[in-house]
């Protein structure tokens, strides 16, 4: 294929998403090293608002920005270099903590706390989805024929859900007496808060998330499974390969490509984890990286937001997940000279 | 498995039909349990007891009620319902529609089941059991305390309707836009060994990667102004973009397009590469020979991405809450608002019913669907 | 699942909203607002539709929008909706008009109070005032021989006794969830001990005694409370109450309604309205208020078709069809018990929420800080040094404090 029939066929896609991504992500990059304000003058004002009956009336210093003739706030941009990275890893008191050993200090820096939890929940929700995935879509393919219709259906529910609405429902469920609280606190005959500390939210999350996201693992396996090559099979099992065995050496290697698509999307997706923190309100114990970022990013009630910042660890959560995906990618680099 | 070589002991089989069901059961529960909370009232839904609220006592006190026999027969509705989908709609749209038009039959078989479904739940089945119900004594009396007015309430008084249409019109344009972008874009992948197609394809990777509310926030003050910096390209009638469908339309497919073009990449790889040349061998340009080869055998891969372009742009929070307005608002967003707003208990189930409603379309696109993903992805959708 | 009913039901809604008083003209210009969407903005905007010609977005994004839609030109909305704080950036992007001569032509109903003055121009135009007070069950705290709490310490005592009298486990509600809320607690405690946020060149001034004894009140608060209290807002306190599980509350007077709704409250009567506990110097609250501001950004024949919309929305039709959906600022507005605990507070001597831009960064930094005094992981120094400096790293990025 030429490279002019090549550009027609990947025209269209790449310049959409030099538009709308990459455009944007270029603007975020160049952002994170300039700080853009308004130049405020102080001012007296008098302000009067509205009491119970009467009107209070206050004389005080306020700051205002300063507009130009056209009525237009006049900004300064400035280079800042790296200050704005600085300021969200904190490194000094980041470095403090270290030293000292004093690790629950590192984790009320926000982004090193966001960071822990990230990886955290990424790491620890990637094999349970693979091994739920696996184990349901191999329950799945020993099934009856009959019964496998509906229980995939069944199975994908979870997948298709609004993430927002099924955010919510898990918290109607567990939330206060939430239905599922009280059956807990009935089998276990405590008074059960899990909204109350940090590990009940995040098992919480995590639970949710790998129920989100294992049906997705396991309709791909099963799709993969349907390709299993059942000669070698047999023949295993005239070998005399016990079912671990078959799995371990015929099954397994047959979906590792698979496996490592499955691994590759979750990582992702749970790198960026953020509906969850909002779902399930969790600021006060957990926040993830996405959520740092916008929380920096959504305006105060005065409007103030600190793009500078959620430039940065943009940025920052940028490089993070490159070097999450540096493996999976070299695998395809492979394949893909090999391909061809 | 039918290989006798391969049967399972009956004890391994009862053990993993016991987790099969234990699986479904959690599956289901989140979902089946707002379904029933959005039918009662709002004692009830957020009673501590679950008997109470799947039973509904205050709801049956307040004269909503189902009996015995409308139980029955909703059951044998829906059971009606899931076999004409699932068995007699793909058999009717096989015998009607010439190969390669598959979709206008789905799209049209599609409507025509769920307006059939709702006619006769909310129209023929009422009339029906109002009838019937004075004369079935001891069976025709309500045990099962249920009503409709939630969904009432959020299809009627509030306008649900108007962000139902909303969400149509975005994930129509979302999926047509981004398949038709994305077919071309992956073919052209697939059939291209260069180092620029790599490139592409890593830095789309990497874009699939990208936090969604960092790209988003820089969208609305672009958007909001677009009437004045289009304004020397378009002249004196240049859009305000902000609140129009299409713009968003335009931000998701973009927002979609690394994960759709990876999916139809290695989708193409799967068909032979011979088959294309054979085309080109008879004369064929490269559009020609998609056209005429390609094409034709490209549907159960079009079909599941089409699914997951769907699921993005009807599921999408972050992007429609932002750039659209109350006028053009789309579902999800108008959702999460009647949460944060409403104040009374009343009022939050009359969110869960429209949370249940949402869920619906998604529901039975699914049941419809279901085999089309399956074997779109057998067929080599996501070989890595 | 009857026909009959179905059918009845539909007939009801459509009379109901048929017995609406219609508009007293014909509205002629296209307008459109943006404003947050509480019922009683529902109410306002409802009544200004039956003009014509006007379609309202009520939404929870629009503080984001707001700025920026009418920055637009000609602004994409002409009439918005603020409050205290979400009216500063209007202001001081000069992107909202001074309405003195529209007050002159249409306003002959408006009280003085309404009128909302910056440097003696009249910005906006208030429609209600809200504020936190205290609400307490009376029968529970009769039975015990309790007197209406007048100060934290009295509410901490009554708490006591009502837990150890095994009536409650957790007596007190409070609105402490993470974020805008839990930082509005302690804007009004620390309020109530006299404090001042700000001083010069914008320098936060909260780490002090006054700071530490708002943490400590909210803290000794906590024990009384469900301990899911950092995820608790204004709808779950409120349906805390509904259910009987709370006994006291420092609860938004625009939920006072909810407590005597018949359909899901379980405490019909039996909750009174008192004014906010007095901190050492006033009582621990703020005022706030909504209201209506117009757009610079379009023409004057707008301005005055949307000022006159704005006053038909305001009119006394809609604030008694809508009594008890707000304390509203209206001559027609009969006060009833329910507002008699915003009205306590007010005579105590309740200050408005003190609002500037540099209050906006200070609030945002409070609301993700102060749960680490909460759950223990620091002290109230730290806590409140560690706010006071992402404050200062923030309002460098926002220019309000030169470097």
């Amino acid at each position: 294929m030429n490279f002019r029939t090549f550009a027609a066929f990947v025209g269209p896609s790449v310049f959409m998403m030099l538009l709308f991504i990459a455009f944007p992500l270029l603007s975020v990059f160049k952002q994170s090293f300039y700080i853009t304000q308004p130049i405020y003058e102080t001012v007296e004002v008098e302000t009067c608002t509205p009491g119970f009956l009467t009107q209070t009336c206050v004389t005080e210093l306020k700051s205002q920005p300063v507009l130009d003739d056209e009525g237009e706030i006049v900004t300064r941009t400035e280079f800042v270099g790296l200050q704005s990275y600085r300021n969200v890893l904190e490194p000094e008191r980041a470095w403090r903590a270290v030293t000292e050993g004093n690790w629950s200090t590192l984790s009320t820096i926000d982004f090193w706390k966001a960071l822990r939890f990230t990886l955290t929940f990424t790491l620890i929700t990637l094999p349970l989805v693979l091994g739920c995935g696996l184990g349901i879509a191999l329950l799945i393919n020993s099934a009856a024929g009959a019964i496998r219709g509906p229980v995939i259906f069944v199975s994908l529910l979870p997948f298709i859900i609004t993430p927002v609405i099924g955010a919510l429902s898990i918290n109607w469920l567990f939330r206060g007496d939430g239905i599922l609280t009280a059956l807990l606190e009935w089998w276990l005959q405590r008074d059960i808060a899990l909204f109350a500390q940090a590990w009940t939210i995040e098992i919480l999350m995590m639970f949710y998330r790998v129920w989100h996201v294992a049906p997705f693992a396991a309709v791909v396996f099963y799709a993969g499974l349907q390709t299993v090559n059942q000669d070698s099979l047999e023949s295993a099992v005239i070998d005399g390969a016990t079912r671990w065995q078959r799995l371990k050496f015929i099954v397994i290697p047959h979906l590792m490509p698979l496996i490592i698509f499955v691994s590759m999307i979750h990582l992702m997706d749970a790198y960026r984890v953020f509906e969850e923190i909002i779902g399930f309100s969790s600021q006060a114990y957990v926040i993830s990286l996405q959520w740092l970022t916008f929380d920096y990013l959504v305006p105060d009630q005065a409007g103030n937001r600190s793009i500078s910042r959620a430039s940065a660890s943009a940025m920052l959560t940028m490089i993070g997940i490159v070097i999450l995906l540096i493996l999976p990618l070299r695998r395809t680099w492979r394949d893909h000279k090999g391909g061809h | 498995m039918s290989s006798r070589a391969l049967r399972q002991p009956l004890s391994l089989r009862l053990t993993s039909g016991v987790f099969l069901a234990i699986w479904c059961l959690v599956a289901a529960f989140p979902i089946a349990w707002i379904a029933i909370m959005s039918v009662k009232s709002p004692v009830d839904a957020y009673d501590s007891n679950a008997l109470n609220v799947i039973l509904g006592p205050a709801t049956l006190a307040a004269g909503n009620g189902v009996s015995v026999l409308d139980i029955l027969f909703g059951i044998a509705l829906i059971w009606g319902m899931v076999r004409l989908i699932t068995r007699v709609v793909p058999g009717q749209i096989r015998s009607y529609c010439a190969p390669g038009q598959e979709w206008v039959g789905w799209v049209i078989g599609v409507l025509v089941s769920l307006l059939v479904f709702l006619l006769a739940a909310l129209v023929v089945l009422p009339a029906v059991l109002g009838v019937l119900n004075p004369m079935a004594g001891a069976l025709g009396r309500d045990v099962l305390g249920l009503t409709t007015e939630h969904y009432r309430t959020v299809w009627i008084e509030r306008g649900f309707i108007n962000n139902f249409r909303n969400s149509l019109i975005v994930t129509a344009g979302v999926v047509t836009v981004s398949l038709t972008v994305g077919t071309l874009a992956g073919y052209g992948l697939a059939r291209s060994g260069s180092t620029l197609a790599f490139w592409i394809l890593l830095i789309a990777l990497i874009f699939r990667a990208l936090p969604h509310s960092v790209l988003v926030a820089g969208y609305l003050p672009v958007f909001i102004n677009s009437a004045e910096w289009l304004a020397p390209i378009l002249g004196d009638n240049a859009p305000t973009l902000y609140g129009k469908p299409f713009a968003v339309i335009a931000v998701l497919v973009a927002i979609n397009q690394p994960f759709t073009i990876w999916m139809l990449r290695s989708f193409f790889q799967n068909i032979p590469a011979e088959l294309d040349e054979a085309a080109r061998v008879d004369g064929c340009n490269h559009f020609q020979a998609f056209r005429r080869v390609i094409m034709p055998v490209m549907w159960p891969g079009v079909i599941t991405t089409g699914l997951f372009s769907f699921l993005l742009a009807y599921n999408d929070f972050l992007v429609t809450s932002l750039l659209l307005d109350a006028q053009n608002q789309t579902m999800v967003p108008a959702i999460a608002g009647m949460f944060n707003r409403e104040t009374t208990t009343t009022d939050q189930v009359v969110a869960v019913a429209a949370a249940v409603s949402i869920i619906a379309p998604l529901f039975f696109l699914v049941m419809i669907f279901q085999r089309q993903i399956v074997s779109g992805l057998t067929a080599g959708a996501v070989k890595g | 699942m009857k026909l009959k009913t179905i059918l009845f039901a539909g007939a009801m809604s459509i009379a109901a909203s048929g017995a609406w008083a219609a508009c007293s003209y014909e509205n002629e210009v296209p307008l459109k607002s943006l404003s947050a969407g509480f019922e009683a903005w529902k109410a306002v905007t409802d009544a200004m539709a039956e003009c014509g010609n006007f379609s309202a977005s009520l939404d929870q994004e629009f503080r984001e929008k707001q700025p920026e839609a009418f920055a637009a030109d000609p602004s994409l909305y002409q009439i918005g909706g603020v409050a205290n704080e979400t009216m500063i950036p209007l202001l001081n992007a000069g992107t909202i008009r001074p309405l003195d001569d529209l007050v002159a032509k249409y306003g002959q109903d408006l009280l003085p109070n309404q009128l909302i003055k910056v440097d003696g121009k009249t910005m906006a135009i208030a429609m209600m005032v809200n504020a936190q007070h205290l609400m307490y069950r009376n029968d529970v705290l009769a039975e015990l021989g309790i007197d209406e709490p007048q100060t934290y310490a009295d509410v901490l005592a009554a708490a006591a006794k009502i837990k150890d009298a095994g009536v409650m486990d957790y007596p007190i509600g409070g609105t402490f969830k993470t974020g805008w809320n839990l930082a509005q607690e302690f804007v009004n405690m620390y309020m109530g001990e006299g404090g001042t946020f700000l001083g010069e060149g914008n320098m936060p001034t909260i780490n002090n005694e006054k700071g530490i004894t708002a943490l400590e009140t909210m803290k000794a608060m906590t024990e009384f409370m469900d301990p899911e209290y950092l995820v608790s807002d204004s709808t779950y306190v409120q349906q805390q109450f509904q259910q009987g599980k709370i006994a006291m509350a420092n609860l938004w007077a625009s939920r006072a309604a909810a407590m005597n709704d018949e359909a899901e409250s379980e405490v019909v009567g039996k909750v009174t309205m008192a004014s906010a506990p007095m901190g050492s110097t006033r009582p621990s609250t703020t005022i706030w208020w909504d209201g209506i501001v117009l757009a610079s950004n379009m023409s004057d024949e707008e301005a005055d078709a949307a000022f006159r919309l704005v006053m038909e929305g305001l009119d006394a039709d809609m604030v008694s069809a809508n009594n008890d959906a707000a304390v509203w600022l209206s001559p027609a507005y009969t006060p009833g018990e329910l507002a008699a605990g915003a009205a306590a507070s007010a005579a105590n001597g309740a200050g408005p929420y003190p609002a500037s831009a540099a209050m906006g960064v200070l609030h945002s930094a409070l609301g993700n800080g102060l749960a680490d005094y909460l759950t223990g992981a620091k002290d109230a120094e730290t806590t409140l040094a560690d706010i006071e400096a992402s404050y200062i790293t923030a309002a460098k990025e926002a220019g309000l404090i030169s470097n």
